[in-house]
């Protein structure tokens, strides 16, 4: 692995920030800890690539913020972003701003180490981006109408109810085409969904 | 004027004669042939048609200066030759005089004879009394409470414009029949002896008092009515006039109110546990992600080492951390049992919002001393929000604001609306409090944290969960006169 090519980890909790370290350090990264996104602004050198992990709610600047700031002073970096509860607004507006992944916390520890050793080998726009989004098409491709009209709903944010409104079915029909498309989409929840419909530009601004 | 009603023309006696016995009282005295129509009048009668002294009385001419309808009556009651009793209105010197003619047949004759008097003053006093009464009717049937009077045994007198629509009979249908026709049992049939004990005890259980009672309409349903009961008496006799209020609507309303509170303390309630899950899940979260996070690694570490019992440890790990990330779930699922009740969005108007809340938080707020101003841009009236929510987030800030001032002299709280950027309403409520210090303005939002005595601690974690969930924003100041001020974003819905 390249010298240069760090992990960032931002987190104003002690103990997530340290077992995060313990454990990308175990998979063998290099990693650096911040206790707080101003303190981790004020230490990036410019130009320089790696991969951010950074928490969502941290008093002072949120995560959110942070992921504006690196992408608008140094977009080489990767930017993974992690919540304690996910919710879909959230979810779409890190992706929108370029986030590479967006987890919920806990989260296994595969789905991390492959995200960020794919984002320092430089792989992830590469594999990520075009691998990914041709099985995302194809996955898409799979849906009925309905439940892609449900899918566009349910990533934009609206609730079951609302999507029943629109089309004019019952919220029940809803439900089960919502349970449907996550199971052919293999989405174990919104926020992956959501993350699929970014990457298959189902969700441009 | 007992005298005159029994007046009696003696057939022998001159005009003359008569009339000195008469005029003093302004009568005149008359006499009529219907066979020749001649009239002849007596001094008095003359100046009272309007006819010189001397000058003939010529019958048609007398009719011209009678009103026509009267004119007729009385040309048909003379030439009818019987006894009569006629009211007329005379044109004498430009102006109309009332007068009345009585009359009888004089003996065996078909000659009439009779007296005329001046009734002038007595018309004038009755019309003012009807004048009085229309106007007393007009009164009655504008003002919303029906009224209805009734004599001591009950029976319908008057029923007022209001009564008949309160209760669906008309006027004519009412008067005459017994008040207890507009009650429901048991008081239909007790009514009578309500009544009878009154009028034997004088005890006063009503009236001058007032109170709810239950009304029956025409078509059977029955309906809540505030009575007030007054009394009086005319021409010796007792007559009880009842003022009715139909509270139907008030109740209505009342229950209105009682049903957004208890579902304003409900939602409350259900966000409260939702918050507390989500604080939870939040707090426990951290640890429960460290702990995976130090297992997994562990594991990674272990994955290289030559010892016999690594194989069994990885297991063991990959269980414990297994089970760190159901802990977490459970929680997650917990909350967004609780907290994700599909919310009912919809176009509201901010000024219905808040005038609501302000019904329901400002509750003693007068009687606290607090003046309450509205700044609300009508421009940007509506909003996409769940007005349940919404209102709970504005009873909240109404309420912390009121107790925030309750130690100021200046006690002002103002709300007010604009419009901001992004398609957002922004909606502010500001107070002349002691305003926040920066230790407590960085902790405000967190749950549990109050610095009430009483405080739980998640009224503004669960108020700023609520707007971030409508895709707003949540944010307190110190205003730089003092006081705090609160603001929140909503979607404007156009």
């Amino acid at each position: 692995m390249a010298s240069e090519a760090l992990v960032y980890v931002v987190d104003d909790d002690d103990a997530m920030r340290d077992s995060l370290a313990f454990l990308l350090g175990a998979a063998g990264f290099t990693v650096h800890v911040f206790d707080s996104a101003p303190s981790f602004l004020a230490a990036l050198p410019n130009g320089q690539s790696g991969c951010l992990v950074t928490d969502v709610r941290m008093p002072g600047m949120d995560g959110i913020e942070l992921l504006k700031r690196v992408k608008h002073a140094n977009p080489r970096l990767s930017v993974v972003i992690m919540t304690g509860h996910g919710d879909v607004p959230l979810a779409v507006e890190a992706m929108k701003l370029g986030a590479l992944e967006f987890i919920e916390k806990p989260f296994e520890d595969e789905r991390l180490v492959e995200t960020i050793r794919a984002a320092l080998t430089g792989a992830a726009d590469a594999a990520h981006g075009e691998a990914a989004t041709a099985q995302m098409t194809a996955r898409i491709e799979s849906l009925s109408p309905r439940e892609r009209q449900v899918m566009q709903g349910l990533v934009e944010g609206l609730s079951n109810k609302a999507i029943a409104r629109d089309y004019d079915i019952s919220p029940r029909t809803v439900e089960v085409y919502r349970a449907n498309l996550m199971t052919k989409m293999q989405a174990a929840n919104l926020s992956e969904l959501v993350r699929m419909a970014m990457r298959a530009g189902l969700l441009k601004d | 004027m007992e005298g005159i009603n029994h007046f009696e023309v003696d057939s022998g006696l001159s005009h003359a004669h008569a009339d000195a016995s008469v005029t003093s009282a302004g009568v005149g005295t008359w006499a009529f042939d219907p066979a020749t129509r001649s009239f002849e009048g007596s001094l008095t009668t003359h100046s009272l048609l309007g006819f010189p002294e001397g000058q003939e009385i010529v019958f048609e001419t007398l009719l011209s200066r009678i009103r026509d309808e009267d004119a007729r009556r009385l040309a048909e009651a003379l030439e009818a030759a019987a006894d009569l009793d006629v009211q007329i209105r005379v044109l004498r010197d430009g102006q109309q005089h009332w007068l009345r003619v009585r009359g009888g047949v004089v003996g065996t004759t078909d000659r009439l004879s009779g007296v005329i008097l001046d009734i002038d003053r007595q018309k004038t006093v009755e019309e003012a009394l009807r004048t009085r009464e229309e106007h007393l009717r007009s009164i009655l049937d504008t003002v919303p409470d029906a009224m209805i009077v009734i004599d001591e045994t009950g029976v319908i007198q008057r029923f007022s414009r209001a009564a008949e629509r309160m209760f669906g009979y008309t006027e004519q249908e009412a008067v005459g029949r017994n008040i207890n026709l507009l009650m429901p049992e048991p008081d239909r049939t007790r009514h009578d002896d309500y009544l009878d004990r009154y009028r034997k005890t004088g005890e006063r259980r009503i009236i001058g008092v007032g109170r709810i009672a239950t009304g029956k309409r025409v078509d059977g349903s029955t309906f809540p009515i505030h009575l007030s009961v007054g009394e009086m008496n005319s021409a010796g006799r007792r007559y009880f006039t009842g003022f009715l209020r139909d509270l139907t609507e008030q109740q209505r309303t009342q229950a209105n109110l009682q049903q957004l509170q208890s579902e304003i303390a409900h939602v409350s309630r259900l966000s409260a546990m939702g918050e507390m899950a989500s604080a939870l899940a939040h707090e426990l979260n951290q640890p429960l992600a460290a702990i995976s996070n130090y297992m997994k690694g562990s594991r990674r570490l272990l994955a290289a080492s030559p010892d016999p019992n690594a194989a069994t440890i990885k297991t063991a790990l990959d269980k414990a951390s297994e089970q760190a990330i159901r802990a977490g779930q459970i929680i997650r699922r917990l909350r967004d049992f609780v907290l994700r009740r599909e919310s009912e969005r919809r176009i509201e108007s901010v000024g219905r919002l808040v005038e609501e809340a302000a019904a329901l938080g400002l509750v003693g707020a007068r009687e606290a001393g607090v003046l309450l101003r509205l700044h609300l841009d009508s421009a940007s009236d509506l909003v996409v929000a769940d007005r349940v929510q919404v209102q709970q987030v504005l009873v909240n800030l109404l309420r912390n604001a009121m107790e925030a001032m309750s130690e100021s002299a200046r006690r002002e709280l103002t709300v007010a609306s604009a419009r901001v950027f992004d398609g957002m309403v922004e909606i502010s409520v500001s107070d002349t409090g002691p305003g926040l210090p920066d230790t407590v303005l960085a902790k405000l939002f967190q749950p549990f944290f109050t610095t009430k005595e009483a405080g739980m601690g998640v009224g503004l974690s669960i108020s700023r969960t609520i707007i971030e969930a409508h895709g707003g924003q949540m944010r307190a100041e110190t205003n730089p006169t003092g006081g705090a001020t609160f603001r929140f974003t909503l979607p404007a819905a156009a």
